[in-house]
């Protein structure tokens, strides 16, 4: 479906010589003007749009074979990462002091109570570890110069959607197209191989992890909801100022309004992080963490999770897999496993409060 | 009374079956009043009652048994992903194997034995009436009324803490409505119950019996309009405390088009009986 579009315009005028005027909607296209003439020559760039829904052309038996197809193919990627210790793996390396291993993205389920050993009561949320591969390894020359990096992708998407060059960034990694493509930055000796799958075990219970994730947008906020500003009383003759933020700041001496001031505008819909939550319990069946309070972010968004970077819990990761949980290794991994304090539901209570 | 009823035509029938049988087999079954057969002094024989008939009744199966799923394995509406309730359900299932949490409803009186610290023998024991049975998953509540030395208190227990030792249903009943919020309002007499109450033996089969008391209300204000439509209370003795001009002018608040509105209707009658298979066969294991 091609459709013509005018994006800019650029007048030829000495006067308005500089100026860039857009025009929206479609225009028939008009000649380019001579300059001969005298008449201020209009030039503008043509864009013929032709992206199709990529089923528009097909018939139904085609898309849902395509559907079909590509989900098949998915399963025998991932099948065929399962085993990331057997096919030419590259070198694992020890933990050494200082050593900053992979993270993973993952899906915020919701949140519910857990209780500790002495009846005292936290609320943890819960985030899924779907499909997640490691997607892409660069080097320190080609990532920021100080230290390599791993593109880590989770939860498969259709690759319908997608543009080809995306697409090419899996293709390379062998795994199916991801959501999510986060990076994160390690330490050499903890860089993995392209479509290694990463595990919910990768973390353990009892650390600590930082969570990153898009906030849930507001739109464009008043001062009080968006910096807590308290407003004005609602009586004792208020004109019209009930929500507003009064004074901007000092006045003469600067004769000006700070940069940075806070004022209304948008709220949410930004990256925000949460530092310091205590992993509370892993599961192994369905990939899930138990982790400590309230995390960015509205239900079944993904979530980038690594190991917390605050000072206090530097030295977490010597007891941790390094450089990640392999599921082919000799471990074997109960289905459930809880923090040491944790009060597990199968047990009676054991302690005395 | 149905029961009896019923109990008493079924008796009829089979003993108008026994006769007709008598009168095919001409065999002599008694199963009148036996005939008056004159003893030789003339005083009339002495009254031995007929032999009570044998009935096996077979309708009294194991699908008569009354099914019950707590309400806080049915989650609310919303977008959550079904892996959370599946997982949630799972360790509620686990702690209901270790502590008991017998069937009530909302009207039932409860005694709950709770682990305390500070308390003396360090279980502390409480006795009330459940006036509200809130959230869903591990979070679910509860709210026990009762009346202490004069002093109202209600205590709001989260039914998965593991600080509570034991749930005992004192009285199984249910009440005219969900919330008896408005027992806050009402004559003390309503929310008193002795800490020593023996518990009341309660059939499994049978139906839960409704307790239809219409409560007696202190003079308004109430904390809340209980009268407004909103509540639609109907425990509540509304003709002793307020005239018909007020009821009349609580009904500018109501809202007739809800009980039509369609997108409010939420029919969980599959989701209950998917849920209520799955806990049956997790309990048994």
């Amino acid at each position: 479906m091609a459709s013509w579009s005018c994006r800019l315009f650029r007048l030829k005028d000495p006067l308005l010589r500089g100026t860039h005027v857009l025009v929206s909607g479609t225009a028939a296209p008009t000649s380019i003007c001579t300059e001969s003439i005298g008449v201020p020559a209009v030039q503008f760039v043509r864009t013929i749009k032709s992206t199709t829904w990529f089923d528009e052309h097909l018939t139904e038996d085609n898309a849902s074979f395509m559907r079909q197809v590509v989900s098949e193919d998915f399963k025998q990627m991932t099948a065929d990462k399962l085993y990331p210790l057997k096919d030419e793996p590259w070198p694992r390396h020890e933990w050494q002091e200082g050593s900053r291993r992979v993270g993973l993205v993952a899906v915020k389920l919701g949140m519910m109570p857990i209780w500790t050993k002495s009846g005292d009561r936290h609320v943890v949320t819960l985030l899924q570890v779907k499909d997640c591969h490691v997607i892409k390894y660069l080097p320190k020359e080609e990532y920021d110069g100080t230290c390599p990096a791993l593109l880590v992708g989770g939860q498969n998407c259709s690759p319908f959607q997608r543009s080809e060059e995306s697409l090419e960034l899996f293709r390379n990694a062998g795994v199916p197209p991801k959501q999510k493509v986060s990076t994160f930055r390690v330490t050499e000796n903890a860089i993995l191989k392209p479509g290694t799958p990463l595990y919910a075990a990768h973390f353990r219970p009892g650390q600590y992890v930082d969570v990153t994730a898009k906030t849930i947008g507001k739109g464009f906020q008043g001062v009080m909801k968006r910096w807590g500003f308290k407003g004005q009383p609602a009586t004792h003759g208020q004109t019209k100022t009930h929500r507003r933020p009064g004074s901007l700041g000092p006045g003469g001496d600067p004769a000006k309004v700070h940069k940075g001031k806070k004022m209304p505008g948008q709220m949410g819909n930004d990256f925000d992080t949460a530092f310091g939550l205590k992993v509370w319990r892993v599961n192994n069946r369905y990939n899930i963490l138990y982790v400590n309070g309230s995390v960015p972010g509205h239900k079944n968004c993904l979530v980038k999770v690594r190991d917390t970077r605050l000072p206090k819990w530097a030295g977490q990761t010597g007891n941790l897999p390094f450089p990640t949980f392999f599921r082919d290794g000799e471990e074997e991994l109960a289905e459930d496993l809880y923090a040491d304090d944790m009060f597990q539901y199968g047990e009676e209570e054991a302690t005395t409060a | 009374m149905a029961a009896c009823t019923r109990r008493a035509a079924e008796v009829l029938c089979l003993v108008r079956t026994l006769r007709q049988i008598q009168h095919q087999n001409e065999r002599f079954i008694s199963t009148s009043l036996p005939h008056l057969a004159a003893g030789g002094d003339g005083r009339p024989p002495k009254f031995t009652p007929p032999p009570k008939p044998v009935i096996v009744d077979k309708t009294q199966s194991e699908a008569s048994l009354r099914r019950f799923l707590s309400p806080e394995f049915i989650a609310p509406r919303s977008r959550t992903s079904g892996l959370k309730f599946v997982v949630e359900r799972k360790d509620m299932v686990q702690r209901r194997k270790v502590l008991n949490i017998p069937e009530f409803y909302v009207g039932s009186i409860l005694a709950v034995s709770m682990k305390d610290p500070y308390a003396n023998g360090k279980t502390n024991r409480f006795v009330g009436i459940c006036t509200q049975r809130k959230g869903s998953g591990l979070g679910a509540t509860f709210i026990l009324r009762n009346i202490i030395d004069g002093q109202g208190v209600e205590i709001c227990y989260e039914m998965y803490s593991p600080r509570i030792q034991a749930i005992e249903v004192l009285k199984l009943e249910k009440r005219l409505d969900e919330n008896l919020m408005y027992l806050r309002d009402a004559l003390p007499e309503y929310s008193t119950f002795d800490f020593d109450m023996k518990p009341a033996p309660h059939n499994p089969t049978a139906d839960v019996p409704i307790n239809t008391v219409k409560v007696r209300m202190k003079p308004k204000p109430w904390s809340k309009r209980w009268e407004r439509p909103k509540f639609n209370f109907q425990g509540i003795r509304f003709d002793l405390c307020l005239t018909p001009e007020q009821m009349e002018h609580a009904q500018k608040w109501a809202q007739p088009w809800l009980e039509f509105d369609m997108m409010r209707h939420h029919d969980t009658a599959q989701l209950e009986e998917a849920i209520y298979k799955e806990v049956q066969a997790e309990l048994s294991k």
